[in-house]
């Protein structure tokens, strides 16, 4: 008999592990309830590819993998989400994973990366626009904290080169212009808020000490801190550029005690 | 080409590197001969893992292992992976790197698992050509592991053991003998531990792993969440009385208990490790002209 060669076996092998949950494996999970026996090209697959043990049959042995395939990617994703869930309810939340780890398996070497497509799958996948609108922007925020993470940094930069140095943004801050406050939302500060023609800004940032968060922006501050990690300035020419952002004076010396607080500038 | 052979750097003992212990470590600084990093948690541009990591280099030395080189894949390497690879090798100056006898992901997709290789001989030369260009490229001695395996394949040609060995000599590379891996595959596929112990060209091990593992009725899974079984134990006493006291390693991966308790666990390896030394220590002296 001939048997598959090396890439036919492994590509085999993986189609498999990717087929859904089924029986015990999945009632060990909170995917939704599913009745349905393995696919039969899963049993197939098996019979083809493995040979059975002293105590297990082939199909054991191949759905020893296809859990542990299933269950390391919903608890890796489960906990980059939290706030999606507490959104939309378990149930909802994990039959909407299922469908999205199917359409988007893992395209790294990491698990952090998992949940990249997940702001866009959301959009499409949510019918009820106001539900997709949340979710959306709530995937938003929760996936550029795991890319905030691990994203690069540079020493903060000082008062003094802040004032003669050309100054740009650290690069792990990720600013946010979204249809709904979901930053607020998910603090636990406000109820919803939104509008078709209103914009919510939000700015997720790396702590000194490493720990990962958002925060609101007024508008003003999130067209001018979009300048500035666009192009990196001095900071005569980015405030002159930024001369119709500013509301007042005040204003502008609370936002820059937060950024700068925060760490956020870096000599360029 | 790096090595033919594993240089005599022995480290002794050491212990995972694991976040829920960092506190401790950097608080206390224990008395640990050396740690182990997973290398994919590390290769990151930024953040307090690689903050941690620097700390933790200023006092310890630290040897890299991989779970994400996927030597056996059919479709090749990752030289983007490589690349993150070998500029942690530059920040770590581990000694040597270590990853997995296996395949793990295929047309760009990933399973993030340690999946079984068939052990025919056309898999053998793929996954030694990649171990090979492994080693050449991150220019640093590799040691192979063998993993915990749960299936074999109607297309084996040979058992695992002799898999491994054609693989490390085509290669070039060493071996990272994961002997409760060997227990953990022995009752899942009904072979003699010792028989696989016995058969690796003990000139080839350069280090060590320990681990507990997880019984079910009718197989074992390798969970790293357990202190090491008596079994394992003389096990890894075999393991070291044929290849000499090399660098050994407790991994404890998941229910982590306390720094302390992990340490203890890691030290009972001394007392084979010892023995194996002396043992060692005294042939080579017989073996002195006179």
């Amino acid at each position: 008999m001939k048997h598959p060669s090396l890439a036919e076996t492994q590509r085999e092998f993986f189609g498999a592990l990717q087929f859904p949950l089924r029986g015990t494996s999945r009632r060990s999970t909170e995917l939704p309830v599913n009745g349905e026996a393995h696919d039969p090209a899963f049993l197939a697959t098996a019979e083809r590819l493995i040979k059975p043990t002293p105590t297990l049959i082939p199909a054991e042995c191949l759905e020893l993998y296809h859990r542990q395939y299933w269950f390391r990617l919903l608890d890796s994703i489960e906990e980059d989400f939290p706030g999606l869930i507490r959104l939309l309810g378990k149930g909802k939340f994990w039959e909407i994973i299922e469908a999205y780890l199917l359409h988007h398996p893992s395209e790294s070497f990491t698990l952090r990366h998992l949940g990249r497509a997940m702001p866009g799958f959301l959009a499409g996948y949510l019918d009820e626009p106001l539900i997709s609108r949340r979710a959306t922007a709530i995937a938003e925020i929760e996936w550029e904290m795991m890319s905030v993470f691990e994203a690069a940094d540079a020493p903060p930069a000082t008062p003094d080169q802040i004032a003669s140095e050309t100054i740009a943004l650290q690069p792990h801050l990720k600013l946010l212009e979204q249809k709904t406050n979901a930053s607020e939302w998910l603090h636990e500060d406000e109820d919803w808020c939104e509008g078709d023609l209103k914009a919510f800004h939000t700015a997720v940032w790396r702590t000194a000490e490493g720990a990962v968060s958002h925060t609101p922006l007024e508008p003003g501050a999130f067209a001018m801190l979009t300048r500035l990690s666009k192009t990196p300035t001095s900071l005569d020419d980015w405030l002159d550029a930024s001369a119709s952002e500013i509301p007042n004076p005040e204003t502008l010396t609370r936002w820059f005690s937060a950024w700068s607080g925060n760490g956020w500038f870096t000599s360029s | 080409m790096i090595t033919d052979a594993p240089s005599t750097t022995d480290l002794g003992i050491g212990i995972g590197l694991r976040v829920p212990h960092y506190d401790h470590i950097l608080s206390n600084k224990p008395d640990v001969s050396w740690f182990e990093i997973i290398s994919e948690n590390y290769m990151v541009d930024g953040g307090k893992p690689l903050a941690v990591l620097d700390r933790i280099l200023e006092q310890y030395q630290v040897v890299q292992h991989g779970v994400g080189l996927y030597p056996g894949n059919a479709d090749g390497l990752n030289f983007d992976h490589l690349r993150r690879l070998k500029k942690l090798i530059k920040r770590t100056k581990t000694p040597w790197i270590s990853d997995h006898l296996c395949w793990g992901s295929i047309d760009g997709t990933f399973s993030h698992d340690l999946l079984p290789m068939p052990y025919t001989f056309e898999a053998a030369r793929r996954i030694a050509e990649n171990l090979r260009i492994a080693q050449d490229f991150l220019e640093i001695p590799l040691a192979v592991e063998n993993v915990s395996s749960y299936a074999a394949f109607n297309a084996d040609e040979m058992t695992e053991w002799e898999f491994l060995a054609e693989v490390v000599d085509l290669a070039g590379v060493d071996i990272l003998l994961d002997v409760n891996n060997i227990y953990v595959s022995s009752i899942n596929h009904g072979f003699d531990p010792l028989d696989y112990v016995n058969f690796i060209q003990p000139e080839r091990v350069r280090q060590t792993h320990i681990a507990g593992h997880s019984k079910y009725e009718r197989f074992i899974i390798d969970t790293h969440d357990h202190p090491v079984i008596d079994p394992v134990w003389e096990l890894y006493a075999r393991a070291i009385e044929r290849c000499g006291p090399v660098t050994t390693l407790l991994e404890w991966d998941a229910r982590i208990p306390s720094f302390g308790e992990v340490h203890q666990e890691a030290l009972k390896a001394s007392v084979y490790w010892d023995a194996a030394k002396a043992k060692h220590d005294t042939l080579d002296e017989a073996s002195l002209p006179r």
